[in-house]
């Protein structure tokens, strides 16, 4: 059975915009595709390298087979009270090799990884650093400028700043180094 | 029968290798075979991508011939490769068959568990 010239030039842009998909899932195994997906730097050095698959004889060879098997389906659907239009629509929805539920799949896994390997008293440990990092920079830097600025009668007088001023420098002393805690933490834990 | 699809995902390129190991036969044939064997509602896509696949590994043979479409039509047999593969899908499918059957008789479970 032929189709129309439009039809056609429909079947032979799906095949060719899809076939790149087909091919990319029968490449990989499992396994493979599991690896893949916690590799992010792969995966966007093969979307480069799909740009050039469109044009190899594999990629043309796969277009080839995705056209006659569209047809076929589509011809098949025809026989059964379909009009071209119809055909085309439906075969296109069921031989669509969808990139974006690929995408929103490994997006979901990431997120039940995530969860399924949160451990609250990781969270707590970073927590205690920052709050320990935190009173110990304060009371430190409010103690040193309460000293420096001369002491009890100096604070009276006015003096009071060196201590707000240690206590703030004390306090930023101590966001840095729990922000450093945290990132040695996190780095420890990806090895 | 309806939601097969599940059940079928691990069993459907077994079934497709014995289709194919039957003769010669180019891709939507498989869809028609399936579909008048009962596997009505088989994704087409799935039926191609299983195609694409049974390729890349070399299980199958494949003979091109002129379609009246326009590019050639691929024709599949089951290779060497591909008859191994479809007689180690069956020994598969009997132990498993096997131990459901048996899963299903026993009356009780417990004394068998």
């Amino acid at each position: 059975m032929s189709f129309n010239q439009e039809i056609q030039a429909k079947i032979n842009q799906f095949a060719k915009e899809q076939a790149r998909h087909y091919l990319d899932a029968a490449e990989t195994t499992y396994l493979e595709k599991l690896r893949d997906k916690t590799d992010y730097a792969k995966e966007k050095v093969k979307q480069k390298l799909s740009q050039f698959k469109d044009t190899s004889d594999q990629a043309k060879e796969a277009q080839n087979d995705l056209i006659i098997y569209m047809s076929d389906y589509m011809s098949d659907l025809m026989s059964q009270g379909l009009t071209e239009e119809e055909a085309f629509a439906k075969a296109k929805e069921e031989l669509s090799a969808s990139s974006a539920s690929d995408l929103s799949s490994d997006i979901e896994e990431r997120f039940h990884q995530y969860f399924a390997n949160l451990d609250p008293a990781e969270y707590e440990t970073i927590g205690l650093f920052y709050g320990g990092f935190i009173i110990i920079g304060l009371v430190a830097g409010a103690l040193i400028g309460y000293t420096l600025s001369g002491g009890r009668v100096e604070f009276l007088n006015g003096g009071w700043i060196n201590t707000l001023v240690g206590a703030a420098a004390g306090l930023l002393i101590g966001v840095g180094l729990g922000l450093l805690s945290n990132g040695i933490f996190v780095s420890r834990k990806k090895r | 029968m309806e939601n097969l699809s599940e059940m079928l995902k691990g069993v459907l390129e077994g079934i497709v290798l014995e289709i194919i190991s039957r003769g010669e036969i180019y891709g939507y044939e498989i869809v028609k075979r399936l579909t008048a064997l009962g596997f009505a509602g088989i994704a087409e896509g799935t039926v191609y991508a299983l195609l694409l696949r049974l390729e890349k590994n070399r299980l199958v043979h494949i003979v091109k011939k002129p379609s009246e479409i326009g590019p050639p039509r691929k024709f599949y047999t089951l290779n060497e490769r591909g008859r191994d593969e479809l007689l180690f899908f069956w020994a598969r499918w009997d132990f498993l068959s096997e131990k459901i059957q048996i899963l299903r008789k026993t009356e009780d479970t417990k004394d068998e568990f």
